[in-house]
């Protein structure tokens, strides 16, 4: 049977890619945030997943408003690298896993969760930003990644990605291949890409967001979509995301490592949590 | 749903199918040839994508702040600043009505 043996919360943003493609990692104002990865690394060695089922969001690379999904799921047994306008950078496909990618299609659409079924899905930062961080590029580990439209509303509450974490448990438990799962949330945390308050960030809620998370992650599922863009921006509710990543790990999670640096535009956040 | 929150739009709907044929043409940019061809005359790339005088002549004087008010998708807005090579802190502060040393030398919250 498979299991989930914990979760990643992290923020993802192009200029963390463009920071480690030129090699910025022990520049000053870039090894708060990779020193930060390091100890999430390790941890990875150490209890060797099979797979990583990555919950995030497409930044209109793979999808466009002629029909934009609020949820989708990989199937494939690649996922290619999208041109998101400055050409791609120099990273293998990512793996797939499409006999348990299809098993989680089943099983969503058992509990009245209904992804749309992609088997072609180029992934951007979303997924490509941190994943570098995290592993080896020579991608060992598949992925399977669930995208959530956070980018025209109506986009899904708070709520219904509290319970997606639920449901994507529930569908690893019954997968009947012993698999080690880690499920991660990406998005946020705090920025705000335009407008008068362009710029600006929220620490304070930033760290409220991760305290909460870990210890009453309910309570934040409750708040409603314009609270979350209140305090954390337009782009920056993006950050519900780690709510299904929580949802996944069920009641009790033992927090293995936390960092939060906002170098930039955005508060970057990293929180690895063990089931 | 407010329509502004935190001195931002919120990308609805209705702004959507306001800003889509502007949107439309500037996801055409990711690919290097589509870049080259708008690289090369701007408003005949645009026009034959459907894109209107006034979305034209937002684009041709990179008025990011009237871009977006028109509907524009900020991610969208970032492939146009691809293209055209403008990144997002000058995109930004120029949406936020100002320069980017004004905004670099701003200390804000949200």
């Amino acid at each position: 049977m498979a299991t989930v043996i914990g979760g990643i919360g992290t923020s993802h943003a192009p200029t963390i890619g463009v920071a480690w493609d030129r090699g910025q990692q022990k520049e000053p104002l870039w090894a708060p945030l990779f020193d930060g990865y390091v100890p999430a690394r390790q941890w990875l060695d150490e209890v060797r997943p099979d797979l990583f089922l990555i919950v995030y969001n497409d930044h209109v690379n793979q999808f466009f408003f002629d029909a934009y999904p609020t949820f989708a799921l990989g199937v494939g047994a690649t996922h290619s690298q999208a041109d998101e306008g400055w050409g791609k950078r120099p990273l293998p496909d990512l793996p797939g896993d499409p006999d348990f990618a299809w098993h989680l299609a089943r099983s969503l659409v058992e509990q009245e969760f209904d992804p749309t079924i992609c088997q072609e899905m180029a992934l951007d930062h979303g997924v490509l930003s941190f994943l570098p961080l995290l592993t080896d590029t020579d991608w060992k580990v598949p992925v399977v990644p669930l995208a959530v439209n956070v980018i025209q509303h109506p986009i899904p509450t708070p709520r219904r990605l509290f319970k997606l974490g639920a449901a994507l448990r529930r569908a690893i438990e019954s997968y009947p291949k012993d698999r080690r799962i880690v499920v991660f949330g990406t998005g946020g945390l705090t920025h705000q890409l335009h407008g008068t308050k362009f710029g600006t960030k929220n620490a304070a809620w930033d760290n409220e967001f991760m305290d909460r998370l870990e210890t009453e992650p309910a309570g934040l599922s409750e708040l409603s979509t314009q609270d979350y863009m209140e305090r954390g921006g337009t782009e920056g509710v993006e950050m519900i995301m780690w709510l299904a990543m929580r949802g996944a790990l069920g009641q009790s999670v033992k927090r293995v490592h936390r960092n939060y640096t906002a170098p930039l535009t955005t508060g970057y956040g990293l929180l690895v949590l063990e089931t | 749903m407010d329509d502004v929150i935190s001195g931002a739009y919120v990308f609805t709907g209705e702004r959507s199918a306001r800003g889509y044929a502007l949107n439309k043409m500037a996801n055409t940019l990711s690919s290097p040839e589509n870049r080259t061809r708008f690289q090369a005359d701007e408003a005949g790339y645009m026009r034959g994508l459907g894109c209107s005088d006034t979305q034209i002549d937002l684009v041709q004087r990179r008025d990011w702040k009237g871009m977006l008010e028109s509907g524009a998708s900020i991610y969208l807005l970032l492939k146009i600043g691809a293209a055209v090579g403008v990144a997002l802190p000058k995109i930004g502060a120029h949406t936020a009505g100002m320069t980017l040393a004004e905004h670099n030398a701003r200390k804000g919250q949200l």
